[in-house]
């Protein structure tokens, strides 16, 4: 009956996560001037995720401007990258937290998923 | 000839043996593993949920963080389709989330402790080791109206913040 309308699985029913570390991270100064960096490690254990989206955000997880390689960074299975974040040193007072969230392609949307991020803390 | 013969394989041994070293660090680190699929029942013509007395299936997701009190999970059920057919009226969503099964007795003391606003729930994680945590959500249509068929899909959002 209606209940052939659909039933919606909202997420992966196998072990699969990612991790964002470090915890803590700590800019120091960049080759250019008033420009700090810092590089984060990637760690994809989601079989149903290859892209991830960076942010650097304030405390109320409001984006703020970065500079990276990219903003979306593949991560295919069980693959670990490194994320080189680059801030001007005015906004290290606003950033607080630096995030990872698992991004789908829109063709590629699974039935069952979620959207898991990780923020670490700036130090 | 015997005794040079061992004299000799013993020395190459000695020369071959290497120390390697293996390095590690605990440091802090949280990983967020979908556990259980979520399913909506369909319990009436305008309502989507998924509580078992609905027909559904709570969807289930473990947190484990290496270190104590590095983190927080912060959880937010629903409140839009991220697929769905075209629908004319509004939806109203309630959400919540709990602790489903902990690896730590002291664990338990989380649902207790969690802070509540607006779809989402904040936990925090004062202890290391493993927390699964259920999701409750359930979508009503306005007006009494049934929802058109099709396939619909919602998205949870598992956040786990460093504090």
């Amino acid at each position: 009956m209606r209940n052939s309308l659909l039933l919606l699985l909202f997420l992966s029913g196998y072990a699969s996560a990612h991790s964002w570390t470090p915890t803590y991270p700590v800019f120091k100064p960049s080759y250019m001037d008033k420009v700090l960096e810092t590089e984060m490690l990637l760690f994809n254990k989601r079989k149903d995720v290859e892209y991830f989206e960076v942010m650097v955000t304030d405390e109320e997880f409001n984006k703020l401007p970065f500079v990276s390689t990219n903003r979306i960074y593949k991560a295919s299975y069980l693959e670990r990258v490194k994320v080189q974040i680059f801030i001007r040193e005015e906004m290290l007072f606003k950033a607080m937290y630096i995030c990872s969230r698992s991004r789908f392609l829109k063709q590629e949307i699974p039935t069952n998923m979620v959207s898991s991020r990780i923020c670490s803390k700036i130090r | 000839m015997f005794r040079k013969l061992l004299v000799c394989a013993v020395f190459s041994a000695s020369v071959a043996a290497e120390n390697v070293p293996i390095n590690g660090t605990v440091e802090g680190n949280c990983i967020v593993v979908p556990d259980t699929s979520g399913v909506y029942g369909n319990p009436s013509a305008d309502v989507l949920s998924t509580a078992a007395t609905d027909g559904g299936v709570l969807p289930v997701v473990r947190y484990d963080v290496v270190l104590a009190d590095y983190y927080k999970a912060v959880i937010t059920t629903p409140t839009s389709f991220s697929q769905s057919p075209g629908l004319a009226d509004t939806v109203a969503w309630t959400g919540s989330a709990a602790v489903h099964e902990v690896s730590d007795a002291g664990m338990s003391a989380y649902d207790t402790n969690k802070i509540e606003y607006n779809a989402t729930t904040e936990f925090d994680l004062t202890i290391a080791g493993s927390t699964w945590f259920e999701m409750e959500s359930k979508a009503e249509y306005g007006g009494d109206k049934p929802f058109p068929g099709g396939n619909y899909t919602a998205m949870v959002e598992a956040n786990c913040i460093a504090k």
